[in-house]
């Protein structure tokens, strides 16, 4: 048991070098030249080379490839051009907004996303299964964007329940205020990705009702109640993998709807820095993204691991 | 069997419209008519006018051209580069095959919204870029499967017997293998298709895809996005298109799935 968690921890590891250095040689080839934007149009040639100077940029790529490391070892990502104040408390700043928003959104699709799969794999080929998989189908090919401008038209314009766009940023914002600010947004968020999770939890139940033991239930003279029960303690477990990276993927998956409601989280952060060419902070934003997507596939792999001891052999 | 008939006949439909929109609608989707801005829809313009006073159908049906074709190319790119090398890394085995898996595995580890937004901008925006993007970071996909299928079928007793008659291997895979895995391919390349369009439009739409003037369904909402409260029709239509052609190909690759397992069970 202890070496499988050593060797899990290897490869998790190796990713993370991977995935970081991957990131590393990306931001590099972005467009455009970071000592001539923080310049600015005024600024001389020689100017332009003193800031090279000064933000390493004349060093030897392996010399900077060392520095980008210790700097992320030390938690230090560097300043932004564009705001001059350091990555991390522009991090640290906007992520509460999207994580609130992910996990609103997350909570929501869970929620629709297994009571649809569950309500249409238990009753295969009735009327409810097909509502389901035609809400499904609607929900995974509507254009989140759009989704959210009917939202806006719909519920803030015409009936006014909602606000437009923006977000309490002031720290006295009751929790109320907010909730009211991320509602349209993370429904919107919610709608595809409940889709997706409520065709994956009917196919799984679907799988799950061939097998002997449902059928040994069945003959046995067991209600539907518990054949219920049966089938969603064995058919949903296997779908944890697969919620993590759905988590994982929300949190840069808002960067679209943060930009219809006008929401100052990371997709926001992001958005703006790639017009600026404020590349500091696009590292930033996709290395915490990257981390956290990778840490949270790899924690739901290492809890299948332990949750089904089948899969530690073979 | 329905649902691939309903979807083929609105794909074929969108492609139409797509295709033949400068004999179908009087406006041009580039000239400005200033006369004519932001007009509700009416006998002339059926969907109204935008800012410029350009027609919003005409613009619509434009944007089709641009959007259906990134997204079927680039679906095709990540079919083709994904399951081919899929295919060879399990004929050769070894070395080859370890590296292989480790790139795609690497490509995976990035969240794909952000992989595709961050190859886009590296690459600088435009069609052709769209599409590399597009179809490098869904290829990992067609790889494992394409991977897994060859390396199950390569020992299946009709291939060893092909061996055994002196097959060669570019034969056993291209005669024996692929036939046999192309359908559940297909049907993934469906479901592929609709995922890329709909990125397309929210990149187009986060002004990062295909620049304007140009128009794709993306870009054109991106310019409703600023008068919607003002004129909501101008969001709606090229909204509701590109929501249709997703569902087409969805319909498509769900009805697919559904005819294949039939013939399989």
């Amino acid at each position: 048991m202890v070496n499988l968690f050593l060797r899990q921890l290897l490869s998790f590891a190796g990713t993370l070098a991977l995935v970081l250095t991957l990131v590393f040689i990306g931001v590099r080839a972005l467009p455009g030249d970071a000592a001539s934007l923080r310049g600015g149009i005024e600024a001389s040639s020689e100017d332009v080379a003193a800031i090279r100077q000064a933000l390493g940029l004349e060093a030897p790529l392996w010399r900077q490839y060392l520095g980008y490391w210790s700097g992320l070892l030390r938690g230090d990502l560097g300043e932004s051009i564009r705001e001059g104040r350091s990555v991390s408390t522009i991090l640290v700043e906007r992520l509460p907004v999207t994580l609130a928003l992910a996990s609103l959104a997350f909570f929501l699709s869970i929620v629709v996303g297994f009571g649809f799969g569950l309500a249409a794999g238990l009753n295969p080929n009735s009327s409810t299964d097909r509502f389901v998989l035609g809400c499904t189908t609607l929900g995974l090919t509507a254009p989140e964007f759009w989704i959210g401008f009917l939202f806006i038209l719909l519920f803030a314009v015409t009936v006014g329940w909602f606000p437009l766009i923006g977000y309490p940023q002031e720290a006295g914002a009751g929790l109320l205020s907010r909730l009211h600010h991320l509602a349209l947004p993370a429904l919107t968020l919610a709608i595809p990705r409940s889709a997706q999770l409520a065709r994956m939890a009917r196919a799984q139940l679907l799988e799950e009702r061939g097998a002997d033991y449902v059928r040994t239930a069945l003959s046995k003279g067991l209600g539907r109640r518990g054949i219920a029960r049966h089938l969603s303690a064995n058919a949903l477990p296997p779908l944890l993998p697969l919620l993590a990276l759905e988590l994982g993927g929300l949190l840069t998956g808002t960067i679209i709807v943060e930009q219809v409601f006008g929401l100052p989280g990371l997709g926001l952060a992001i958005l703006g820095s790639i017009s600026a060419r404020d590349y500091p902070v696009v590292q930033g934003v996709t290395i915490l993204a990257v981390v956290i997507y990778v840490s949270v596939n790899w924690l739901a792999d290492l809890s299948q691991l332990l949750a089904d001891p089948r899969l530690r052999y073979g | 069997m329905v649902r691939v008939v309903t979807g083929t006949a609105l794909l074929i439909l969108l492609i139409f419209g797509a295709l033949f929109y400068p004999w179908l609608s009087p406006f041009d989707p580039l000239k400005p008519d200033y006369r004519a801005r932001y007009a509700a829809p009416s006998g002339e313009h059926l969907l109204g006018t935008d800012g410029l006073g350009r027609d919003v159908l005409t613009r619509s049906l434009a944007g089709g051209r641009v959007s259906l074709s990134i997204a079927l190319s680039a679906s095709a790119l990540a079919v083709v580069l994904g399951s081919g090398l899929g295919l060879a890394a399990a004929a050769f085995g070894g070395t080859p095959e370890l590296l292989l898996t480790r790139a795609f595995d690497a490509l995976l580890a990035f969240p794909g919204f952000l992989l595709v937004l961050l190859a886009v901008v590296i690459l600088g925006g435009g069609s052709a870029e769209t599409v590399l993007a597009l179809g490098v970071a869904g290829s990992p996909l067609y790889f494992r499967l394409a991977r897994s299928y060859t390396r199950s079928l390569l020992i299946t007793p009709y291939v060893l017997a092909a061996t055994a008659l002196g097959a060669s291997l570019p034969r056993l895979l291209s005669h024996h293998v692929l036939p046999n895995f192309l359908g559940p391919i297909l049907v993934q390349a469906a479901s592929t298709a609709t995922v890329f369009l709909l990125v397309e439009a929210s990149l187009s739409y986060l002004g990062l895809g295909v620049p304007l003037p140009t128009p794709s369904w993306g870009n054109v909402l991106q310019d409703a996005r600023a008068y919607l409260t003002r004129q909501p029709w101008a969001a709606l239509g090229p909204g509701a298109l590109l929501a249709l052609a997703a569902l087409a190909l969805q319909l498509l690759s769900d009805g697919l799935r559904d005819f294949l397992d039939r013939r399989t069970r």
